[in-house]
């Protein structure tokens, strides 16, 4: 297969990384106008920045671009490629998911997949395989928090500007939060938010604190942080026989901490020596294969002709709807203690 | 690949106390002694790397090899396999005479030794998505974990095999095709482990799930008392694989590990009995300072075994590759 990567940035990189290890991938080629000095190695696979991009060349487009310019790409992807991988999130705002949308719908036979990998992280995976019947049974509630502590150049990154983010950090990492929220609960609606530009000053949310409801009434909440000055993802969820806590998370990086899944059942005082305290096991992960498992996905449905099996636009509507319906119902107050009275 | 840790404690003393320990060992070791006076067989070799073993010492005068490539313990000198398998027989009748320590802890050890290993296996087959498998647990009859196992509702059907036949049957391909198989410590008292783990590799269909516990010369009360570890006598461990030379035997038979994990929660214990009962015991100063330091710290020592893989209760879970 002859891939196209649009925007070569950090998710860029990563989606090459995956399709380098796949083995239908013949040919990588590359698109961006403005490639950072640190892509050299890879200047060979660079289409001409001042030409038309040429999608009809390829089998598969990958976008991963600023949110400003994805809605677009994404729209002439499908329209010119017809098979479209969208990096998260779709779009700066419910606009442009629905010029995506609309795109979609006006063209059946195109196959179109969002970058909703945590999904498949292995945490996540086992928690979802452990819950249900002869498991620990069904949700109770679920409560996720999801940040990061920015940095000197905070400000300056794209995803901090609004006229190209679109959104704050809500958008930005809690977007995959609210994906898994769905994962486990279905539909959800949000009930109340507060959203505050408590730190960065942005004039986007750095932190937003979302309760929501799922349809059949399981409640969730929801912290995503911009000022969570230690790296932290935690999903903790609460069923019927025990519960489950999936915290780190296996990046680059490592600053998320150890990945892993705590499993506590439930024991009365019949059952433990003390009541509220009961045995936990802790599963440590040591590989994650969910770049690898998501871009195989997405290939596999472009060359089965079928629709991918996540990260569908049903998905991704799901994730902007809740996104939409909070930016509607809460005004983003700046407390102006910014980085430089700090 | 996962790991696990678990958080619960319990005491040496409601599984396998130490003070109990001494009549039980000293029937096996009679035992196994008679056994190899029928005519015994050297074994040379090392079943892991093939790799001749070296001298590591004896055990009531029964010798033991190590596995230069893995540093796994094997008995040295075995008897027949009709012999053994007739010495296995025995020593599962001993365990619930009034030698053995099992029949009085018979709760204790449920609750504690069976009921999370059938927990733990439940949970695998979730996460990796079997259902419903038609197990086949190796052991030599009767075994505590048949009814457990019998009345789970995981299994669609509970097969259980004889340990040393299985270990050197000639046609495993024949017979019916497993989703799972059990070796809850069969590795350690198998005269033929490599001859076991073949039989298993055939007998499961590809996708199948091998689960395995043992307990491992690379723990840390094997660590510190070495042949002196009282737990360590044939035939119960003829074998003392390390995690490496397990892991290895696994792969070497076509498996692929999905869990390798160490959550014992008695290291520390067992290594503290061991000195309160001979204060002699040559220790160094870190190993001292644990075993004088209070409970909360022993304990974080112990979660810290767990965690590096450096328990001597070693839990895995293979996968039969196609």
């Amino acid at each position: 297969m002859r891939v196209l990567i649009v925007g070569y940035g950090y998710m860029g990189k990563i989606r090459h990384e995956a399709l380098r290890k796949n083995p239908w991938v013949e040919e990588v080629k590359i698109f961006d106008p403005a490639p950072a000095a640190s892509t050299a190695q890879a200047r060979e696979l660079f289409l001409p920045a001042d030409a038309p991009i040429a999608w009809d060349r390829f089998d598969a487009a990958f976008v991963c671009t600023p949110n400003n310019v994805t809605a677009d790409l994404v729209v002439e992807g499908l329209r010119r490629c017809g098979k479209v991988f969208c990096e998260k999130p779709p779009g700066r705002n419910w606009d442009d998911f629905s010029r995506i949308a609309e795109a979609a719908a006006a063209l059946p036979h195109t196959t179109l997949a969002f970058g909703f990998n945590h999904r498949l992280h292995p945490s996540i995976q086992a928690a979802k395989s452990l819950i249900g019947e002869g498991g620990l049974g069904e949700i109770l509630y679920v409560k996720g928090t999801y940040g990061k502590s920015g940095g000197r150049h905070y400000r300056q990154n794209w995803r901090n500007k609004k006229e190209i983010a679109g959104g704050g950090i809500l958008l930005d990492q809690g977007v995959h939060m609210l994906d898994l929220f769905h994962l486990f609960l279905g539909n959800l609606r949000p009930v109340d938010a507060v959203l505050v530009d408590s730190f960065w000053n942005c004039g986007m949310e750095d932190n937003a604190f979302v309760l929501l409801r799922s349809s059949q009434g399981v409640p969730a909440f929801l912290h995503s942080s911009a000022t969570l000055w230690k790296h932290t993802f935690r999903l903790e969820i609460g069923c019927q026989n025990g519960y489950l806590v999936a915290s780190g998370l296996l990046s680059q990086t490592g600053s998320y901490g150890r990945e892993q899944l705590t499993i506590g059942r439930r024991q009365f005082e019949d059952e433990a020596l003390a009541l509220g305290n009961p045995r936990e096991e802790i599963i440590h992960f040591d590989r994650d294969e969910s770049w690898e498992k998501e871009v195989n996905e997405f290939l596999s449905a472009v060359k089965e002709k079928r629709d991918p099996t996540h990260g569908t636009l049903e998905d991704a509507r799901r994730v902007m709807e809740v996104i939409r319906d909070v930016y509607a119902m809460a005004e983003v107050p700046a407390l102006g203690r910014d980085v430089r009275s700090a | 690949m996962r790991s696990f840790e678990m958080t619960e404690t319990f005491a040496l003393s409601s599984v396998k106390p130490l003070e109990e320990l001494a009549s039980y060992r000293k029937a096996l070791i009679e035992l196994t002694k008679k056994a190899l006076a029928h005519g015994s067989q050297p074994r040379a070799l090392s079943p892991i790397s093939q790799r001749v073993l070296e001298p590591a010492g004896e055990v009531e005068g029964l010798p033991y090899g190590r596995c230069p490539e893995s540093g796994s313990l094997f008995l040295t000198q075995l008897p027949k396999p009709q012999v053994w398998a007739e010495l296995l027989t025995q020593v599962v009748q001993l365990r619930h005479s009034p030698v053995g320590f099992h029949r009085n802890l018979a709760q204790s050890r449920m609750d504690h030794v069976y009921a999370p290993k059938l927990e733990w296996m439940e949970e695998a087959l979730r996460l990796q998505q079997i259902r419903q498998p038609r197990v086949l647990e190796v052991a030599t009859a009767p075994s505590d974990f048949t009814q457990l196992l019998r009345e789970s509702a995981t299994f669609s059907q509970v097969v259980t095999e004889d340990e040393t036949a299985l270990a050197f049957s000639k046609d495993p391909d024949g017979r019916q095709p497993l989703e799972a198989a059990i070796l809850l410590e069969s590795l350690d008292h198998s005269m033929e482990p490599a001859g076991l783990a073949q039989a298993l590799s055939q007998r499961l269909v590809p996708g199948g799930l091998l689960f395995v516990t043992c307990l491992v010369a690379s723990g840390f009360d094997f660590h510190v008392l070495g042949l002196r570890n009282l737990y360590l006598v044939p035939p119960d461990r003829a074998n003392c694989f390390t995690l490496k030379g397990l892991t290895q035997l696994l792969k070497r038979h076509r498996f692929e590990l999905v869990e390798v994990s160490t959550p014992g929660v008695l290291d520390v214990e067992i290594v503290r009995s061991h000195w309160q009962k001979d204060p002699t015991l040559p220790v160094s100063s870190f190993e001292r300072f644990i075993l004088e330091s209070d409970e909360e710290a022993r304990r974080a020592f112990q979660s810290f075994l767990q965690e590096g893989h450096a328990s001597s209760f070693a839990r895995l879970v293979a996968r039969r590759v196609s």
